[in-house]
């Protein structure tokens, strides 16, 4: 079966235009990716991992340094026109549109590059703004909505075309809970509803990508470290203990490494700096004895303790050795 | 105390601004965009003069018309220069409103970032004079030129055009989006009617009495007499009658003529701008971006 | 979903053309902007020429000059600038992405273009005959409409291929385009006839299409044009013809070879440069 989404080794560096003006960064190494239809795919990394620069090169925007990577068979980097008609967009953050238009008149303009008939359009934009809850802000003019608004109504225009393969790229980003809700949800029924379509979801929100996608692939430097279902996922770190401490006026972090019995530990410090969170996935849980005198040896002050169940982040932490924040 | 603390903000934003004008491109590359924008609106004008004198450059009006084109370089990109800085800092690049919550003084601020633009313009400004004189026999004799009364003229001058620059920019606060255009409008109230590239003599009467209420009109005045006297001189002799509208009047008169309209205009500017961004804080415009 | 590449390149057009349409019934404050405003450099221009006891012909060269030079601005700022001014709002990867051609893009911020520009230069027009007593004198309307088209063509085409070039540009295209202001002023004749500048000068500025549809128009509708014109009308035409093949040729192969080069050095979506 053809897949909706397949790189093999794709590979982007970016040289700076100048030496001087910095070093040649290897975004994407050897990546190798297999999407099927109806899939809802989740990358997750923390940023600067490479997660956008995929889908630049899926939509089109960017071409791979070597490697290839085709959707819905075709070859984006010679098929273009073949692979735009079948995909679109969203990027969070994003302030897309013409503020003196209103919302529907944005939403219109972009269907009409898709070659959309002016009624279905509109048809299409009544349904999608009724679920957003945003009907009573189509005669609005966009420069007068809020982020929140503007975020829900970028991802209108990525689905008013109707695409058989959507690229999110961070599509919470900024968005309060709620928006944030609306948005996983309508991402969950769109591809409920018929199984030819397909979401890849970037995402640095570990639960965001727990509960929507049905594989995720954990990226970092460029490189994937793993791909499977977030159950398989987990299972990597199940059969080990996860260790959560929070620590006051932790000074350094230097030997905890090498205790014995610690598969991968991440540590990150609240906004004062006075209070450390410390996670430990341990292959042997006698070595928490060894970690509360280590901490207790440090000086410092053990604020809570608690043994936690595998989450993602976890198995991040197994596989890069530090959290996704 | 606060006035080191001063100094160090002029100097670090007069840093900044140089780097946000110049570091695009390589020095040569603006050196030479920084010519060739004033020389090329000054040669609009020559030819416009040479397609109906046929070609008679040795003339007082040329020189007067060319000074005052050349100084005009100093309204239009100082008082422009001013506002871009707030717009820019706002539109472009969002950080206005870090500027504006930091404890400093805002105008040192702003002054300090527009210092290169008067920098820049004045070389602009050098430039243009020098090609006239060169080039097209415009009347400047170094040895008659009346320094004390140029320098203070100057001063007096560039300071009323930043106070102005500064008003529109308070404007800009809460119509971001047309403030260059607001800008422009007054540069060219000043361009029409304030004696820069012709007398004011040949205006209508009802803008004549506008004219005289700007602090432009004596400036142009007073400036060309410090630079140019025997042009002003030939041009009121050769006319006869008083071309300029305002040669019966003194040097002195002229600067004090030009410190009250300037002290009026800058008052005036002061008032506006405290008043454009009391509404804007009120409005909750000062971090607005509108950017579409 | 569509009805293939025609239709679909044709309503790129117009979604593209609309937010322009429309802009200048939003923003009724473009009267000031692009009415008011040219009209005090060309009361300055007029007055000049009024103090050189000029004919009165020269000051009705300043007022259609005056009025071109919103096309010119329009091409500049709207056109060569737009689309980085789009990549700076983050429209510019949606474009990229959309399943249509970029010319139709460009074409659509064209025609809007044009169209809300060529309101502003009428305006421009009328209120400048009305302030300074311009008389007009139009013999061969048919030609004119003729020279006034295919000049918006060349310079809309070359306003296309600027873009396309400029697409990689940073705050380069803010400076670029200021750079082309004063200079392309003087050198195309807007408030002087282009022939006094020389013939060699003169053939040079002509690759800027505004340079021969300012001299055309101004034999044409201006009793004594003629005696200070560059070319023949006819001559023009031809030469205008030539520039509309160019410059759309040229937006073509320039656009293409500018998105590959930023999808290769991965510019092409990159902000704050």
């Amino acid at each position: 079966m053809q897949h909706a989404v397949e790189t093999q080794s794709l590979t982007r560096v970016f040289r700076p235009k100048k030496k001087r003006e910095g070093k040649v960064v290897t975004a994407l190494d050897s990546v190798d990716l297999r999407i099927d239809r109806g899939e809802l795919f989740g990358i997750l990394g923390p940023n600067g991992a490479g997660k956008t620069t995929i889908l630049k090169i899926l939509s089109t925007l960017l071409l791979p340094t070597s490697g290839k990577a085709y959707v819905a068979g075709f070859d984006v980097a010679k098929n273009l026109l073949e692979v735009r008609k079948r995909i679109n967009m969203v990027s969070g953050g994003e302030i897309s549109g013409y503020g003196l238009l209103t919302v529907r008149e944005n939403l219109w303009m972009f269907s009409q590059f898709y070659g959309l008939k002016s009624k279905e359009a509109h048809q299409r934009i009544d349904v999608l703004l009724e679920k957003f809850g945003l009907r009573d802000k189509d005669k609005e003019k966009v420069r007068t909505l809020s982020t929140g608004q503007r975020q829900k109504m970028n991802v209108i225009r990525g689905f008013v075309t109707n695409p058989e393969i959507i690229f999110l790229d961070e599509p919470t980003l900024g968005l309060d809970v709620n928006a944030a809700r609306t948005v996983r949800e309508f991402v969950v029924d769109w591809i409920r509803e018929d199984s030819s379509r397909t979401v890849l979801l970037t995402t640095h929100y570990m639960m965001e990508a727990d509960e929507l996608c049905n594989r995720i692939a954990i990226i970092d430097d460029g490189k994937i470290l793993a791909c499977d279902t977030p159950h398989n996922l987990k299972k990597l770190v199940r059969m080990n203990s996860t260790l959560t401490l929070s620590v006051g006026g932790l000074k350094d972090i230097n030997d905890f490494s090498s205790i014995p019995g610690i598969d991968n530990f991440s540590s990150a410090k609240d906004a004062g700096g006075n209070e450390t969170t410390l996670r430990f996935i341990l292959e042997d849980e006698s070595a928490v004895s060894d970690i509360v005198s280590t901490v207790l040896g440090k000086g410092s002050k053990i604020l809570s303790l608690q043994k936690t169940e595998p989450t993602l982040e976890d198995v991040f932490i197994k596989l890069v050795g530090r959290g996704l924040e | 105390m606060a006035v080191r603390n001063d100094l160090r903000l002029l100097k670090s934003s007069a840093w900044l601004g140089w780097q946000m004008e110049a570091n695009w491109t390589d020095p040569f590359l603006f050196a030479t965009y920084s010519i060739v924008k004033p020389i090329a609106g000054t040669l609009i004008l020559v030819f416009m003069y040479l397609v109906i004198t046929g070609g008679e450059t040795a003339n007082d009006f040329f020189s007067y018309m060319y000074v005052g084109n050349a100084l005009y370089m100093f309204v239009a990109e100082v008082l422009f220069g001013v506002t871009w800085v707030i717009h820019d800092d706002r539109e472009h690049y969002m950080t206005l409103k870090h500027v504006y919550i930091a404890p400093m003084n805002f105008y040192i601020y702003i002054f300090g970032r527009s210092a290169i633009k008067i920098a820049i313009t004045s070389f602009g400004v050098l430039i243009t004079l020098a090609f006239g004189v060169l080039a097209l026999g415009v009347g400047i004799d170094l040895g008659a030129v009346d320094w004390l009364l140029l320098t203070a003229s100057l001063a007096v001058g560039l300071l009323c055009i930043c106070i102005l620059g500064l008003a529109m920019g308070g404007v800009s606060f809460l119509t971001a989006k047309h403030s260059i255009g607001i800008n422009e409008g007054l540069a060219g109230v000043f361009y029409v009617m304030s004696g820069v590239v012709f007398p004011i003599t040949i205006l209508p009467s009802w803008a004549q009495t506008i004219s005289k209420f700007l602090p432009v009109t004596y400036w142009m005045e007073v400036v060309r007499r410090a630079i140019e006297p025997a042009v002003m001189e030939g041009l009121a002799a050769s006319s006869g009658y008083d071309v300029t509208g305002m040669g019966d009047m003194s040097n002195l008169t002229l600067m004090l003529l030009l410190l009250v309209s300037a002290g009026v205009f800058f008052i005036m500017s002061i008032g506006v701008f405290r008043v454009a961004d009391n509404i804007a804080r009120k409005k909750g415009k000062v971090d607005w971006t509108t950017a579409y | 979903m569509s009805e293939g590449p025609l239709m679909r390149n044709l309503r790129t057009i117009r979604g593209r053309a609309y937010p322009r349409l429309i802009g200048s019934t939003r923003e009724p404050s473009w009267f000031f902007f692009d009415v008011v405003l040219p009209l005090f450099t060309i009361a300055g221009y007029a007055y000049v020429y009024r103090f050189l006891e000029a004919d009165a012909e020269f000051i009705g060269y300043v007022v259609l000059g005056g009025a071109m030079t919103a096309f010119w601005l329009n091409i500049l700022w709207s056109m060569a600038s737009q689309l980085y001014w789009e990549k700076e709002i983050g429209n510019l990867s949606l474009y990229l992405m959309a399943p249509t051609s970029r010319m139709s893009i460009l074409g659509g911020m064209a025609v809007g273009g044009l169209v809300e520009t060529t309101i502003q230069a009428a305006a421009t027009v009328v209120v400048g005959v009305i302030a300074f007593d311009v008389i007009f004198s139009l013999g061969s309307p048919v030609t004119l409409l003729v020279v006034f088209v295919v000049t918006m063509i060349a310079l809309y085409g070359m306003g296309m291929m600027f873009a396309s070039l400029y697409l990689l540009l940073g705050r380069e295209a803010y400076h670029l385009s200021s750079l082309m202001m004063e200079p392309v002023y003087f050198a195309t004749g807007f408030y002087f006839p282009v022939r006094s500048l020389g013939r060699w000068a003169a053939a040079g500025a002509s690759i800027i299409p505004i340079t021969l549809g300012l001299d055309a128009m101004r034999q044409l509708i201006f009793p004594v044009g003629a005696d200070d014109a560059f070319l023949s009308v006819n001559t023009e035409i031809a030469v205008l013809c030539v520039l509309c093949v160019v410059f759309m040729v040229l937006a073509r192969y320039a656009l293409r070879y500018m998105e590959h080069l930023g999808k290769t050095t991965g510019r092409l979506t990159l902000r704050w440069q």
